[in-house]
């Protein structure tokens, strides 16, 4: 039987990852698994969208919120060029809207995290059953 | 900045006015409903609609009542901490 790309198991787990942190979702589209894909990125990214309303860009600070923003960059490389964006200082946020805002778009981020996380057992569990069958 | 990114980034760059009442805590509800659907969406087998929706419900149900049983609770700690304690003991609680 031919080999194809996805018989390269780490490759293929690899690609289902990166692929899942690009674009919230995308690591279960390329398992074919439509709806799931489509309920994570409605969710994930609502959620941090909604954060950046509530609290502006200026809540994604790589200077002064850095673990903040190590949880928010789990949505996606675009984090990289808010938070270029937020370090400025041009988009000042202070209280509660500056906590809604963090937390919305970090939990955003850990909930993508779990969802790269699942997308890629999801990957090694089929490649596992594959086999034994 | 190019003209595009400015664009796209003029509905967020002012945050909104959230005072600091009892009343912004609601804000949590609609982070409670999308971890539950998130999480709901990499436990579940299949997705089907009446299912999913279902579960998704009944975690949101269990969250909320877990929530508003731990926010009544500690809300009496602080009531007799901070009302009746000082009566009790004479002076300050602290």
């Amino acid at each position: 039987m031919a080999q194809t790309w996805k018989d390269n198991h780490p490759l293929f787990l690899t690609i289902v990852g990166a692929a899942a942190w690009l674009v919230p979702g995308a690591g279960h589209f390329l398992l074919n698994e439509k709806r799931r894909a489509i309920v994570i990125c409605v969710t994930v990214v609502l959620m941090f969208l909604v954060g950046l309303y509530v609290g502006s860009v200026g809540v994604i600070d790589p200077i002064g919120a850095k673990p903040w923003y190590a949880a928010q960059l789990m949505n996606s490389p675009a984090v990289f060029w808010l938070g270029r964006i937020g370090a400025t200082g041009a988009y000042p946020v202070y209280g509660r809207a500056n906590e809604i805002g963090q937390i919305y778009t970090s939990i955003a981020g850990l909930l993508n995290l779990l969802c790269i996380v699942n997308a890629v057992y999801m990957a090694h569990l089929r490649y596992v059953e594959e086999g034994q069958a | 900045m190019t003209a595009a990114s400015s664009i796209l980034l003029a509905s967020f760059t002012t945050p909104m006015q959230i005072d600091t009442t009892p009343g912004s805590m609601l804000w949590l509800i609609p982070l409670m409903v999308g971890i539950a659907v998130v999480y709901k969406a990499t436990k579940v087998h299949k997705i089907k609609a009446w299912p999913f929706t279902k579960e998704t419900a009944l975690l949101i149900g269990s969250i909320f009542v877990f929530v508003t049983v731990a926010a009544l609770i500690l809300h009496g700690v602080a009531w007799f901490v901070t009302e009746q304690l000082p009566s009790l003991t004479g002076g300050s609680a602290f």
